[in-house]
């Protein structure tokens, strides 16, 4: 029997931050899928279903409190954690964030020790918050915008 | 344990493993010995002066089951199907494919014996280190026939042998530790290249994971032969030499190194005005720079592996390595006559505090010609640094793709200037021809209006505003 890869998204606008964190994150047998603003954000964690979500703040279309807030107004979503990762450093953006619902914050630049430390602290019986989910019972995610 | 049952103790120094194991034998001891060096220790029990199991600790355990199928010798499905039952036991693990009738007893008595005498071979080269051994450890019953001490230690003696004469030939700096993995330009049929059985063996277990010693346990091959194979594949760059944990750290490293520089230039980005945006451009390349000959006074091939070394040893080892390279720029970019070399690290302060010394549309002249400068230099550390610490390997490979995606972070950046600059050129050539015409739009660019709204912004959006 194979055994299951946990997969994470990132959404971060730089091209750059997405390689390193997929690299990094790669070479501990994690699967990766990437995402560069809010909407295709959202798309991916309907469509993969992912086990954890890195998530930048300052975004094109849709900012990173926003995705966070429609993920976790979501039933079949909220379960997921999310990691912010942020520039901002200040005491109110960690609080913005936290008020948004996101799990940890991670401040920029990070380091990859660390990254790597948070994201397998969350992804601790990551198989247990997946639903048992069918083709006909895909969920979806909305989007008014 | 009890210090009462421990019957005999000492230094490898000064009772070797040999000494000790025919000792034992004469005696026909029952009980347990242990010997440690370093963070390894091997337990080898016996019964009767004879040996009826061993441990190592220390050194990781191999897939032996894995092996076996990379080898062709078992079915995937079957070694799973095994390998859950036997939890990470190679004796049990053995035993029932014997009972399961795909292997056979003689097969895994020999594989077993192999096993043993290659540890005790390898403990036979340690020159410091502990012994002791306990006589109320009474080994349980295992699988494999008692050895006789006198047949294991002239094998394995033969082997320490061989070991000791590469290492005396000086032909490889491989250890049992090495972990070998194929090179991809490898084409999938080995047999064109008219390698004989074994090294095609050899070929087919370097896959990544695999250190020598347990590739020498699966195919029951001498550790020193198989080092052997791995140098003439070496030679023929079919495979190459993995330092896992190294390149891990070094991965770790330059990520930072990368996720810092992005970091400075996202933040530097929010300038609008030319000589600011030059400026962040400046400040990020020439930290990224430092930021890369700092990884490299740690990980060039040159000096990793020496232990702590003298800063003033680095900071001569970096100059000497990139410092001409910076005056050849040098001579296309003269601005960076003024950027040096400090305490291994490129000094860029001057170039930094230039508005001291000029303004205006000189002074913006500059600071473009350093930025070129500069950017040209950083992908000559970068492809110089790379080469030299991890060479055309998967991680240098995935790492030089994280590394072309930042270059096209900073081109992007550039090319926003350049486009500026082009439009203000055009606005400069409009405004001549303007000046012929009217009065009032050479007073409009003296003041340089259009500029200062504009900033960076692309002509089409800067058309858009108007």
């Amino acid at each position: 029997m194979p055994i299951a890869q946990p997969t994470v998204l990132v959404v971060d606008d730089s091209p750059t931050v997405r390689k390193i964190v997929q690299m990094t994150l790669q070479r501990e047998h994690i699967r990766v899928i990437t995402a560069s603003d809010g909407l295709s954000a959202l798309t991916s964690v309907a469509d993969e279903m992912p086990a954890l979500i890195l998530l930048d703040i300052q975004l094109p279309r849709m900012d990173g409190y926003h995705i966070c807030q429609i993920i976790r107004k979501n039933l079949q979503f909220r379960q997921i954690p999310i990691i912010m990762l942020s520039g901002k450093d200040g005491l109110f953006d960690k609080m913005r964030g936290k008020l948004a619902g996101s799990t940890e914050y991670l401040t920029k630049p990070f380091d990859s020790v660390e990254l790597v430390q948070t994201v397998k602290k969350h992804l601790v019986n990551w198989q247990d918050r997946m639903p048992a989910q069918s083709e006909g019972m895909r969920p979806r995610l909305r989007y008014r915008g | 344990m009890d210090q009462q049952d421990r019957i005999m103790d000492g230094d490898l120094q000064t009772l070797g493993l040999q000494s000790i194991l025919k000792m034992l034998a004469l005696s026909e001891k029952t009980g347990k010995l242990f010997v440690s060096s370093g963070p390894e220790t091997l337990s080898i029990s016996l019964r009767k002066g004879q040996i009826v199991g061993l441990h190592e600790e220390g050194v990781a355990q191999s897939d032996l089951l894995g092996m076996l199928c990379l080898v062709n010798k078992l079915d995937p499905p079957r070694a799973q199907m095994i390998r859950e039952m036997a939890q990470g036991n190679m004796q049990m693990a053995l035993a029932m494919l014997v009972e399961r009738g795909w292997m056979s007893a003689n097969e895994m008595q020999r594989c077993l014996e192999f096993a043993v005498t290659q540890s005790i071979s390898h403990a036979l080269r340690w020159v410091n280190g502990r012994f002791a051994f306990h006589r109320q450890i009474v080994p349980l019953e295992t699988t494999m026939q008692p050895l006789n001490i006198d047949s294991v230690l002239l094998e394995a003696l033969r082997q320490a042998d061989e070991w000791e004469e590469i290492v005396g030939e000086g032909l490889t700096h491989l250890t049992r530790t090495t972990v070998a993995r194929w090179l991809p330009e490898v084409s999938n049929d080995v047999r064109s290249l008219g390698l004989s059985q074994e090294y095609i063996e050899v070929l087919c277990l370097a896959n990544g994971e695999l250190p020598l010693q347990a590739v020498s346990l699966v195919l029951m091959t001498p550790e020193a032969r198989v080092a052997r194979i791995m140098v003439r594949l070496l030679e023929l760059r079919l495979i190459e030499v993995v330092d896992t944990a190294m390149e891990t750290e070094l991965q770790q490293d330059l990520s930072n190194v990368i996720i810092k520089c992005q970091y400075t230039l996202a933040y530097q980005r929010h300038s609008s005005h030319p000589e600011q945006h030059l400026l962040g451009l400046i400040t990020t390349l020439s930290e990224c720079i430092n930021g890369l000959l700092s990884h490299h006074g740690k990980f060039a091939r040159s000096l990793r592996g020496r232990g702590q070394l003298p800063s003033a040893e680095i900071v001569r080892y970096l100059e000497r390595r990139f410092a001409p390279s910076l005056q050849t720029l040098a001579k296309q970019h003269s601005i960076l006559e003024t950027a040096t070399f400090a305490y291994g690290q490129l000094d860029c302060s001057d170039i930094l505090t230039l508005n001291k010394v000029v303004k205006g549309e000189q002074l913006e002249e500059f600071y473009w010609e350093a930025v070129q400068g500069l950017a040209a230099f950083l992908r000559f550390v970068f492809t110089t640094l790379l080469t030299d610490e991890v060479g055309n390997s998967h991680t240098g490979r995935q790492l030089s793709v994280a590394w072309k995606v930042f270059l096209s972070e900073i081109d992007h950046e550039v090319q926003q200037y350049q486009v500026y600059r082009a439009h203000r050129h055009t606005q400069m050539a409009r405004g001549r021809d303007t000046m012929q015409s009217s009065p009032v739009g050479l007073m409009q660019n003296l003041n340089g209006t259009p500029e200062r709204d504009g900033g960076l912004r692309s002509p089409e959006t800067q058309r858009r505003s108007i």
